[in-house]
């Protein structure tokens, strides 16, 4: 609790004139014409007390002061990636649980502490998702931007169907998952790199010979240009009967 | 070749039997030993009786011991006899071989044969077998399906009483004649002490089927937790029964009780459990009592809130859960492996006795026949208990991560046999005319779901596997991405802190770290310098690693390939990609503390362990802070295994802080050395080792 206070004391002192600058800058904006991506955003206060209702409830760690001017870009962040800002302050909080020592920023050991991610297969791939190739850290928005990828594709489809390119479109979605099987980036799944990850999911129970078969196989049937590799057209294709919309998304408490 | 030992059980356990049966009338006479002692040494007043018999001398334990041996000869026999575990649950067997025996005494002694009291099921042999589950209850499963367990198991076991307690009546009130006096409160009786469920006698049918480590927590902990509602509902209605008339007031204050009772046990447990860890902690001067201390603390909490009229069960599973970390930190590797050892031998022996006395007791002259009644009671259980599950399900699957497959459904809905619960409880029943009625009807009851469902489900459910695999054959693509997107999306919501599990569990760990296991563990335990390294280097192994390019292998030739190929990559894939978290845990089990996984396998990792050791000698540093989150996680992991195995274990405790003798030791571990036989293969995978190292513990777990 403390290392929060201390988080959100630092972070709001500092920037908490330009918050309040952003704050009311927004809520000017408001009055004009709805802003073009298409969210439709109740008056700033109404949604301030929302969120008090809603961050005080749904974070017991909240210290009751959870209104969104604590998050730097909250309302930038709200609109860039959908989310709503219960959700946000929740993933604030999240993320200020994350950083203990409160770094304001998150390095890959924190992710490491997290016991059950340590145990994943691919565990390794998800915290190195987080993480671009060069740098170690991770400030909130690229934290939230990444996550943006699960938002569940909202009941209002007209506001989705505006930004095919949403993070969180089920493009979107699946681009994220075809980068963390291709960890070289070069655009297409070698076999290598299916071998890999095969071989992290079933590890000891199957025989090499039996993985490069199954990968083998795999292979075969997404490539449809005889490559050798799956690109991401390809790979889209293979799983176009799957419902991926549904699988790829995080529940959070509503 | 299964012929002739089978042959010599039976002939074995007939001449038992046969000084058995003809014991027993003296046990029930008034014992005329005074007369026949004086008598016998009256015929031989001056001469030394050389060899003489004094039976009356010996007789209590002397029965006691020959019917514990009867019922170990008979599981001998079980094992012994080829195919038939496979086919027909083990509880089938020991009701027949009770059965035969009853049969027999009644052949001889023209009269029933001896009954089990309720009192000693209940002080006795109970539990033996609720510590044992408590004991190897997975923790972290179990408090992750937490939610879900008590949902099938609190609501699952009150909409199965009031449903068949209810209806029960309906049926005794369509036929007056008969059933006329039997009232709605014995009705309700009826249908909580029939409502206890037995699943895990179902598990040991499942030993080769594919049970996922979700369903088996969710049958494992609702058969335990179904066992103690069962038993409160039961107490509760009794008590209704003595009052002269139920009230609505009554009605309430039998709520609260319920709640209390529950609650009652549950704190009863927990502080046994403590003292229990407190006590282990000092263990160390005086190994060879250590095991006895947590026998004694669990039957301490259990005859304590038995004499509090608490939920006994609750209790003593509570005791379980809450001292077995701490214990197994505490006390040496033999002192748990003479706790595991003995937990196991004592439930075993518990409920086969209590098979066989079922078996023994059905062949009784107080039968009282109702067709009507006999029969609907069957329809009814089966029918509740499936409106129940179904009705149940889909509320928390949408709560939950892995959604209750149909096919979990019907394991969970038709798997519910009733067993030693109901019988006991029948038996406690007060006195009134219909007695001997709810009796048979019991008996009928478990004979038929042991017999008809235990041996049906298996081939039902591959049937039902059969059929849904027809329907939809994926591409592996499809299920290779699938899997992969399922172990993301645990990844992210363990990322994000999902539902705020996570925070409650963090907490606990913290407090646990910071309190708990300071004060209740002993000092050198508490930091494993020797695994902290271990598991540093292969989390970053496991980060580093993955990112790299691994070996170049010379890429196969593309080729179409064979459909036989196709049909054992499917195999292979349905087999292991099955489980969720890939962990492929075997059925629980009551007869063997190691899981009888292939031998290949359990050698592999054992192998991989010395070509690891020898690696990682140069990177011994560690970061300080690192430890007690090291040794947090491992000992989550090695609680697991800890129910399994014992070779992981010495692992953990011979280790000084060089990683060389952790070379010797693991090359020490295999009880039976045998050459490699795929050598070829692991030295193949030696290529990659560090990737492995997550699943070493995750296969040693699964041992």
């Amino acid at each position: 609790m403390s290392v929060q206070m201390k988080q959100r004391g630092s972070g709001g002192g500092a920037s908490k004139s330009r918050d309040l600058l952003q704050v009311t800058a927004q809520r000017s904006r408001q009055d004009s014409p709805p802003p073009p991506a298409g969210q439709p955003l109740p008056p700033l206060s109404v949604r301030a007390g929302e969120d008090n209702l809603r961050g005080g409830g749904g974070g017991r760690m909240g210290s009751g002061s959870s209104s969104l001017k604590h998050i730097p870009d909250g309302q930038q962040l709200m609109e860039e990636t959908g989310f709503s800002a219960a959700h946000l302050l929740r993933l604030h909080e999240r993320f200020d649980f994350l950083d203990k020592d409160g770094r304001g920023h998150l390095r890959p050991e924190d992710f490491e502490e997290i016991r059950e991610l340590t145990e994943n297969p691919i565990g390794g791939r998800i915290i190195a998702a987080f993480f671009p190739p060069e740098k170690e850290r991770l400030d909130f928005p690229s934290f939230v931007r990444i996550l943006a990828h699960f938002r569940p594709i909202g009941k209002n489809r007209s506001r989705d169907r505006a930004q095919p390119e949403q993070a969180n479109s089920r493009t979107g979605k699946l681009k994220f998952a075809f980068e963390l099987y291709d960890q070289d980036r070069d655009g297409k799944i070698s076999r290598e790199e299916l071998l890999q990850v095969l071989r992290a999911m079933l590890g000891l129970q199957v025989t090499e010979e039996q993985l490069r078969s199954i990968a083998e196989r795999a292979v075969q049937e997404a490539d449809i240009d005889g490559d050798g590799a799956i690109s991401f057209d390809e790979f889209k294709k293979s799983l176009e009967k799957v419902d991926m919309e549904h699988k790829m998304n995080i529940r959070f408490l509503k | 070749m299964m012929a002739a030992p089978r042959t010599l059980f039976w002939l074995l356990s007939g001449s038992l039997l046969g000084c058995g049966g003809l014991t027993p009338p003296q046990a029930h006479s008034p014992p005329p030993s005074a007369g026949v002692n004086s008598s016998l040494h009256a015929d031989a007043p001056t001469a030394l009786r050389v060899f003489s018999v004094d039976y009356h001398h010996v007789q209590a334990p002397f029965e006691i011991v020959l019917w514990i041996m009867l019922a170990s000869l008979a599981k001998l026999g079980f094992h012994w006899s080829g195919r038939v575990p496979a086919v027909v649950p083990e509880s089938c067997v020991l009701i027949m071989v009770g059965l035969l025996v009853g049969g027999v005494i009644y052949g001889v002694r023209h009269s029933a044969p001896p009954t089990l009291s309720a009192d000693s099921f209940f002080l006795f042999l109970l539990p033996p077998i609720v510590l044992d589950a408590g004991y190897f209850l997975p923790g972290r499963l179990f408090f992750e399906n937490l939610g879900t367990i008590l949902w099938y198991a609190v609501l699952g076991t009150f909409w199965n009483v009031l449903g068949i307690g209810l209806s029960l009546y309906g049926v005794c009130l369509l036929a007056p004649s008969s059933l006329g006096d039997i009232s709605l409160l014995h009705c309700l009786l009826f249908g909580s002490l029939i409502a206890a469920v037995d699943p895990v006698a179902v598990l040991s049918v499942y030993q080769e089927m594919q049970v996922n480590e979700q369903l088996h927590i969710l049958v494992f902990g609702e058969s335990l937790l179904n066992d103690a509602v069962t038993v409160v509902l039961y107490k509760l209605f009794e008590s209704f029964l003595r009052l002269p008339s139920v009230s609505g007031l009554d009605v309430l204050l039998g709520m609260c009780r319920v709640v209390v009772v529950g609650l009652g046990g549950l704190f009863l447990g927990l502080f046994f459990g403590l003292l229990a860890a407190l006590t282990s902690r000092f263990t160390s001067r005086a190994q060879v009592i250590a095991p006895l201390f947590v026998f004694l603390y669990s039957y301490l909490s259990y005859l304590t809130s038995e004499m509090l009229h608490l939920s006994g069960i609750t209790a003593i599973v509570t005791c379980a859960v809450t001292m077995k970390q701490y214990v197994e930190a505490n006390v040496s590797e033999h002192s748990n492996t003479s706790i595991q050892y003995f937990l196991k031998m004592w439930s075993s022996v518990s409920e086969t006795l209590i098979f066989i006395f079922l078996g023994v007791s059905t062949i009784q002259d107080v039968h009282m026949w109702s067709w009507p009644f006999v029969c609907s009671t069957l329809l009814l259980c089966l029918f509740w208990r499936a409106t129940g599950v179904l009705l149940l399900t889909p509320v928390v699957n949408k709560l939950r991560r892995n959604a209750v497959t149909f096919r979990d459904q019907f394991i969970i809905a038709y798997g519910g046999l009733r067993g030693a619960i109901c019988f006991s409880l029948v038996f406690l029943i007060d006195d009134f005319p219909k007695k001997r009625l709810f009796i048979t009807t019991t008996i009928v009851v478990i004979l038929f779901t042991v017999f008809v469902q235990g041996m049906t489900i298996k081939p039902l459910v591959e049937l039902l596997d059969v059929k849904r695999k027809k329907k939809t054959l994926p591409t592996v693509s499809e299920e290779i991405h699938t899997r992969f997107m399922d172990h993301l999306m645990a990844g992210m919501e363990d990322v994000v802190g999902y539902w705020g599990q996570h925070f409650w569990k963090d907490k606990f760990e913290q407090f646990n770290k910071k309190y708990l296991r300071r004060f209740l563990i002993r000092e050198d335990q508490q930091a494993h310098s020797i695994l902290r390294v271990y598991q540093e280097l292969e989390r970053r192994g496991q980060r580093g690693d993955d990112g790299a390019p691994s070996v170049v292998d010379p890429c196969p030739p593309s080729r179409p390939l064979l459909p036989e190929e196709m049909d054992s990559i499917r195999r292979i894939l349905s087999r292991n990609l099955h489980s969720f978290n890939k962990k492929q845990t075997r059925a629980y089990s009551r007869h063997s503390l190691h899981q009888d996984v292939p031998t290949n396998r359990a050698r592999k990792p054992l192998h991989r362990h010395q070509s690891v050791g020898g690696r990682y000698t140069c990177n011994a540093t560690t970061p300080q802070e690192d430890d007690e989150r090291l040794c947090d996680s491992l000992r989550g992991r090695a609680g697991l295994s800890r129910s399994h195995t014992v070779c992981s274990r010495s692992s953990r405790r011979t280790l000084s802080d060089s990683l060389a003798s952790t070379e010797s030791q693991t090359q020490s571990q295999p009880e039976n050395p045998k050459p490699e036989p795929d050598r070829t293969s692991s030295d193949q995978q030696e290529k990659a080792p560090k990737k492995h190292l997550s699943f070493n513990l995750e296969n040693e777990k699964q041992q």
